[in-house]
Order: structure tokens, then C-alpha cells, then sequence
């Protein structure tokens, strides 16, 4: 038994039942399979709902990296590319992700244990984008702080999400609004002086008063 | 369709303009308000002909989106103050970015299962220009190039919310109530619903350059329904100069007469024999092609009105109504313009200034040809403007008047004057077919 048929069979009960199985005991009992099943693939029901969303993210890199137009795009238009892939891919499972994703709304411990995946994934991928930007100049080199980027572009991810799971306008038109701005608003910030500026200006203000 | 155009009122000067109606209310604010720039501080004459070609212009290429455009047909309509109105619409803007090409890509996918380039052999990834509420790829298949326009995601979607923050503004400006408002906020929501809806643009473009293919001297892209659909249309790439850029260049004054009176002649074919006009003639939607000829774009939004409508409306032309204030209150009366619950005071006063409007406002139409590069006609309009706006009698007067009908078409001829003052042109205000008084 692979971990695609448990995600499967997980995904189904779910959608089914309104809720998670009782235990694992009884989740591997309704297809006639055993707990070592399950555990050889999975820690725990959290481990495997941390897979869905993790595969969720490796199909969609996968499949954007494909496209021919890839290698041309700039920085901003590959993450621009993920991110109208990504809200495609969750029209796929939508239910499921309405149903078990983990909402800004949770707080406290959001981003919750579930998105580690997923973040393993994306955050590589992030960084694939930033250095790209790098390369060709429309991200502006900060030193150490550029490496925080892939972490601040994965709490941005979980933003689009969340805004798509909200969104009740037809076709998700809105999602695609909200990508749109709040990708080009990130790369001003991160694409230009403006930053800098403000805090050099903040710096020296702060010299002259001490 | 020659017959049809005898019903019209047709002595020289009965053809015109939005002016009629509302007279006092039509274009004036808007004019003014340019007017003002151009007049105003400024009396050195020399400059005076760029600088109002620009001003109109600039207008026009700025107000763009929902809220602007509600404001733009509001403030047409409506004696609204310029000043206010400015600066309360000036934070209401609406600015739209270009498009992403993801996002375009993932249009065309949604469209039509496939990416640009698997339809197009050449795709430009960046927009060639904008449009009111999308934008304009070029792209080819062999040698044919194409004007791909694609639209804003959720414009459509965005649109109600816009407007609900432009009412209470708009409200408070004209100090109406909310029941007198919500006839014109219908009309100008259904209007601009109409705009996103590119299924229904294609076919009204198909239909009017199909209607309009006797007319000289203008032109129109052929469309291709097979590569449009709700958010994307494809039509005909054409080379021209876009008519601004036209009016700026050393076009002769012959060539700009053309023009101008080429706009002219089909906006008043429109309005008189479709009964179905372009309500948005603003220099974005023209181009000039090599041999001077007109090319016109974009009919997101049109209007339709009756035969009844267009007649009462057009009445006001008739200069001998002008004498007679008996007809010229019958007329009123018949545009909702003046209403049952008006006393004699107020009706003298609409009256009074309605005249004066459209005696002003119809010049066009009172002299066999008409030169709208004329300074001292803009000046007028803008000093009539001006008196409107500070009359303390006209300002206590706060009820809604006239058709919601009247917005499009004042907008329509709000922005044909606008035109012919930005080419300077010299026209003949006759419309086509229809020669002296019947």
C-alpha cells in the first residue's frame, strides 16, 4: 500500500464522513488493510494530511517547470505562474481543502504542523525564484536578509490560499485579482531602494539623536 | 434607412445635441471645468490650442475603472461641481495595472483550453496598450497580425462594490436622495455591465460596422468570434495613428475637417438611423489610417434609445423653439426636465437658463459650418458654466430631472465635442442624408 492510495482513501473518508477516522484502527479496517500498513508510510493522520498539501505543491511545481515559456519568465512572472497553477490544482481537491486545510483563522500555531510539508517543498522552489530574480536584477540584494525571502514568500503562499478558500466570486476571479497585486506589491518591496531608503533614513535619523 | 432620417426634425439647426434637454445641465460642467484650465489664468492666446487639446485629452485618458467612469457620465449629467468633484473622485481612482502574462496565459486557458501560443504564432507577452477595462496583446499567425484585448479578472465582480463606494460621494456632491439617484445608478451600472460582457461586445461590433459599412471615410477591424470569448477579442491588428497623437502632428487643417466631420457623420448615423449609438467617443477608441480615414474600436458600450426619445430630445434644436416659450416649456415638461411639483418661480428659472444653454450649446447646429477650434465658443460655455454653478437659486434646486436616458447621450455628445475641439476642426453639424428644413 503507497502513500498515494492512503491520501486517496483518507481524502475520500473525509469527504464522505465530514470528518478525520476514528483512529487509525478503524480507517485501515474499512479497506481491509492492517495499522502496519498504514504506519509504514505514515507517523499519524496529521503526517498524512502534511502529504496531501505537500503533494499538492510538488504537481504544481512540476508541472509549471514543464511549460516551454519557463526559462524565459522573469522572477516574478514564474511565481505569478505557480501561484495561478496552484489555485488550479486546488480546484481539484477543493473540498478537501476546505475541509482540512489549515486557515489563517486557527490561530493560535499557524502556520500549524500540517504545512510543514508543504513548506519543505515550496520554500526550495522559492528560492529557485529568488535567486533567478537575483540573476537578473529585479530583486535587490540585502545580504542576509535575502535569505528570509523563500520563508516570507511561503507565509505569502498561505495567504493566496487562504484568500482562495474564501473566495465566493465566480471563477475565483478574485484570487486571480488578489495574486496579481499582492505578487507585483512584493516585488516593489522587494525589487527596489525603497526599503533601503527608509531604512537608511530611519538610521540616520537615529544617529543624530544619540 | 435615407427615409427614415426625414422624421427627424431636420431644419439646420434642430440637429444636435445633448445640449438640448438638459441645456443647462448637459457637457457644461465638464467643459468648464477644461474650460477653466484653458481660459482661466492663463490669456496668452498662442497656447491656448495645445493646451485645450491636451486637457480634453488628458481627461479622457485618465478616467478609467468603475468609479471614474460613473463620475465622468454623473458629472456630465449632472450640475455637479467640478472642484468637489475632483478632489472627492481624485481618492476614489481606480488604477489597474497591466495584466501579468501568467495571467493572460491562464485567461486563454480558461478561454479556450489552450495557451496563446498554441493559437497564435506570435504572442506579445507585454500589453501593446490598455484599454477601459483590459488591455491589448498583439499577436500573428503567419504574416495576419491580431489586436488580442484581454480582460481584468473580477472587473466585472469588483464593479457593484465600486460602485457602492462611489454613491455615498456622489450623493453628498449633488445633494440628492437616495431615491432620485437610483434611476441614473441603474442605468450607469447596467451600462458598464454591459462593458464586461465581451460576448455581447462582439456581436455589437459585428452589427454596427456591419449597419455602418455604407458610410465614407470610416473603417472598422474585422472581428473573429472564433478566437473570442467572455474575456477575450480578437479582431483585426490596424496600423493608424491614434487620434490624439493625430490632432498633436502637423495634420492640414483639410485632413483634420475630414476626419472630424467623418466622426461626426457616424456618430449621427447612429444616433439618428440605428437608434443605437457608441456612448464613449473619446480619442482611445480612434485610430487614423494612411490614407485618413477613420478607424473606430471598441463598442463596449452602446446605447439604445426610442424613435419617441430621440424626437423629443432633438427637439430642442429647433431654433424656432427657442422663441417660443410655450413649446420650449412643453418640450421640457416632456423630458421630465421640468416636473408637475415645480412652482412658477423654479420653472422660470430652469427656463431661463435652459434657453440660454441651448442656444449656446446648439450653435453648432445654427450655422452652416462650425469651427470648434473657436477659443471664445469655449470660453462662453465655460463662463455660462460658471454662472450655472454659483447661482445660489439654481444650487437650492436638488431634485432629480431628466431621463436616465439623457446620461449616454449627453455623455455621447459631451465627448463628440470634445473631439472636434481637440482636432479644431471645421464641420459641417449636419447630420448625413438630411438636407434643409423638411
Amino acid at each position: 500500500m503507497d502513500k498515494a492510495e492512503l491520501m486517496g482513501r483518507y481524502r475520500e473518508h473525509v469527504l464522505e464522513t465530514g470528518h478525520p477516522p476514528a483512529s487509525v484502527y478503524a480507517f485501515t479496517k474499512s479497506f481491509g488493510a492492517s495499522e502496519r500498513d498504514f504506519f509504514e508510510q505514515f507517523a499519524s493522520f496529521d503526517a498524512l494530511e502534511s502529504g496531501i498539501w505537500r503533494t499538492a505543491v510538488d504537481e504544481t511545481v512540476a508541472k509549471v517547470q514543464e511549460s516551454d515559456d519557463w526559462e524565459g519568465f522573469t522572477a516574478q512572472q514564474k511565481l505569478l505562474t505557480f501561484h495561478f497553477a496552484f489555485t488550479d490544482q486546488i480546484l481539484n481537491h477543493r473540498s478537501f481543502f476546505l475541509a482540512r486545510f489549515p486557515r489563517t483563522t486557527d490561530r493560535p500555531g499557524w502556520p500549524s504542523k500540517q504545512l510543514h510539508g508543504m513548506r519543505d517543498s515550496f520554500v526550495p522552489f522559492a528560492k529557485s525564484i529568488v535567486d533567478t530574480g537575483m540573476e537578473r536584477s529585479e530583486i535587490v540584494c540585502r545580504g542576509p536578509l535575502n535569505r528570509g525571502y523563500p520563508q516570507g514568500l511561503f507565509l505569502h503562499f498561505l495567504t493566496v490560499v487562504d484568500f482562495n478558500l474564501n473566495d465566493d466570486s465566480q471563477g475565483f476571479e478574485r484570487t486571480d485579482a488578489f495574486v496579481e497585486k499582492s505578487v507585483r506589491l512584493a516585488f516593489d518591496l522587494i525589487g527596489t531602494q525603497a526599503i533601503d531608503s527608509a531604512a537608511d533614513l530611519v538610521r540616520f535619523l537615529f544617529r543624530r539623536k544619540s | 434607412m435615407a427615409q427614415e432620417q426625414t422624421s427627424i426634425p431636420s431644419n439646420r439647426a434642430s440637429r444636435v445635441a445633448a445640449l438640448a434637454g438638459a441645456g443647462a445641465q448637459v457637457g457644461v460642467n465638464y467643459l468648464k471645468h477644461y474650460g477653466r484650465r484653458v481660459v482661466g489664468s492663463e490669456p496668452a492666446t498662442d497656447t491656448l490650442h495645445e493646451q485645450n487639446a491636451d486637457v480634453v485629452y488628458d481627461a479622457f485618458s485618465k478616467l478609467k475603472g468603475g468609479p471614474l467612469k460613473l463620475a465622468q457620465m454623473l458629472s456630465i449629467d449632472k450640475n455637479m461641481l467640478p472642484e468637489a468633484y475632483r478632489n472627492q473622485f481624485a481618492q476614489a481612482q481606480y488604477s489597474a495595472p497591466p495584466l501579468s502574462y501568467p495571467l493572460v496565459v491562464k485567461t486563454f486557458q480558461r478561454e479556450f483550453g489552450k495557451k496563446p501560443l498554441e493559437i497564435f504564432d506570435t504572442f506579445s507577452k507585454e500589453a501593446a496598450h490598455g484599454a477601459s477595462i483590459g488591455q491589448v496583446h498583439r499577436a500573428a499567425i503567419g504574416d495576419k497580425t491580431f489586436a488580442v484585448k484581454v480582460q481584468y479578472p473580477g472587473v466585472a465582480d469588483s464593479l457593484n462594490s465600486d460602485l457602492a463606494i462611489v454613491k455615498p460621494i456622489a450623493l453628498r456632491i449633488m445633494g440628492m436622495s437616495e431615491r432620485d439617484f437610483a434611476p441614473y445608478i441603474t442605468e450607469v451600472q447596467k451600462r458598464l455591465l454591459e462593458e464586461t460582457d465581451y460576448e455581447l461586445e462582439l456581436k455589437r461590433s459585428i452589427e454596427l460596422s456591419k449597419n455602418s459599412r455604407s458610410l465614407k471615410n470610416i473603417r472598422f477591424p474585422d472581428y473573429y468570434p472564433e478566437y473570442s470569448g467572455k474575456r477575450v477579442i480578437v479582431m483585426d491588428w490596424i496600423d493608424g495613428i491614434p487620434l490624439d497623437q493625430y490632432a498633436e502632428n502637423e495634420a492640414s487643417k483639410e485632413k483634420r475637417n475630414q476626419v472630424a466631420q467623418s466622426i461626426w457623420d457616424f456618430y449621427h448615423f447612429q444616433i439618428h438611423t440605428l437608434l443605437r449609438f457608441h456612448a464613449d467617443p473619446h480619442p482611445g477608441n480612434f485610430l487614423v489610417d494612411e490614407n485618413n480615414a477613420v478607424v473606430a474600436l471598441d463598442f463596449g458600450c452602446t446605447k439604445e434609445i426610442t424613435r419617441q426619445y430621440r424626437d423629443d430630445y432633438f427637439r430642442f434644436l429647433d431654433p424656432a423653439l427657442l422663441e417660443d416659450r410655450e413649446g420650449f416649456e412643453a418640450a421640457m415638461r416632456k423630458l421630465d426636465l421640468i416636473l408637475e411639483e415645480d412652482s412658477l418661480q423654479e420653472i422660470d428659472l430652469i427656463l431661463h437658463n435652459a434657453m440660454l444653454g441651448t442656444k449656446l450649446l446648439g450653435r453648432p447646429f445654427y450655422e452652416k459650418s462650425f469651427d470648434f477650434g473657436d477659443e471664445d465658443f469655449m470660453k462662453s460655455i465655460y463662463e455660462f458654466g460658471e454662472r450655472q454653478r454659483t447661482d445660489r437659486d439654481l444650487k437650492q434646486m436638488k431634485t432629480a430631472r431628466g431621463s436616465p436616458d439623457s446620461i449616454y447621450l449627453n455623455r455621447a455628445y459631451f465627448g463628440l465635442y470634445s473631439l472636434m475641439g481637440l482636432l479644431r476642426a471645421e464641420i459641417s453639424a449636419r447630420s448625413p442624408g438630411t438636407r434643409e428644413s423638411s
